[in-house]
């Protein structure tokens, strides 16, 4: 019995361009071209010097906090919250700078581990 | 605009109702200050509030009551005039107690604002760690 080649119909639609909808190949996907600037000898002076920075806004935040908290000692606070506030941004001003610190110690140990 | 702006903009509104706060204090002290009639009246304060550009609100300035305030007849106080009349401060007990909770409210929004400030930098400190 021979099997007759059965002719299908084509279902191939045709091209309707739907209004709003852009083709796949007008999208265009992130470019991976983007290189990364090697670090230059100055980074790591700049690096030091931002944790000098953050160092002396933090110094001046517990400082600030520990004006206030001799006034609230000695009565002279007008507004608790000026204190309250204060110390708060003080707080998480040295968990940032350990957060910092910690990061970068991290970066460096992870470095000495490195097998030569 | 530092990292704990958001910190000092609730700084400034707890400021700014503090100082609303001890307004209504001071008009709730005075409620029954009464003065002769040839004298002003107790003169309620009424704190204005102006938006700062950079961010929260500042007290622009006080607005008081009527110095004219309310002629009571009272002949058996020590300050009535001839026809027993004091003058009392145009302040309203009921009025002044809805805005002490009102104040009362915008100082626990504020601390509010704080103690979330805190958790959205605490959690922000949590990225990268182990």
């Amino acid at each position: 019995m021979s099997v007759m080649p059965v002719e299908f119909p084509s279902f191939s639609a045709p091209a309707v361009p739907v209004p709003g909808v852009a083709s796949l190949g007008d999208i265009a996907g992130p470019s991976l071209s983007q290189s990364v600037a090697p670090a230059s000898a100055a980074d790591g002076a700049e690096f030091g010097s931002m944790v000098l920075d953050g160092l002396d806004r933090l110094e001046g935040l517990t400082d600030r906090a520990d004006g206030l908290a001799v006034e609230a000692a000695t009565g002279n606070l007008d507004n608790i919250h000026d204190y309250t506030i204060a110390a708060s941004e003080a707080q998480v001003a040295t968990q940032l700078t350990v957060a910092l610190r910690n990061k970068a110690v991290e970066a460096f140990n992870e470095i000495m581990r490195m097998q030569v | 605009m530092g990292a704990f702006e958001t910190l000092r903009i609730a700084n400034t509104s707890l400021g700014a109702h503090q100082v609303w706060l001890d307004a209504i204090a001071g008009n709730i002290a005075n409620v029954n200050t009464v003065t002769s009639t040839d004298e002003e009246a107790f003169r309620a304060t009424y704190v204005i509030f102006d938006a700062r550009p950079d961010g929260g609100v500042d007290v622009d300035g006080f607005a008081g009551s009527d110095p004219e305030g309310r002629l009571v007849h009272d002949p058996d106080h020590p300050l009535a005039d001839e026809d027993g009349y004091v003058r009392a401060p145009e302040l309203d007990m009921s009025s002044q107690m809805g805005q002490l909770v009102m104040a009362q409210r915008g100082f626990q929004a504020s601390v509010q604002m704080t103690k979330t400030a805190q958790d959205t930098y605490s959690a922000a400190l949590q990225i990268g760690a182990k």
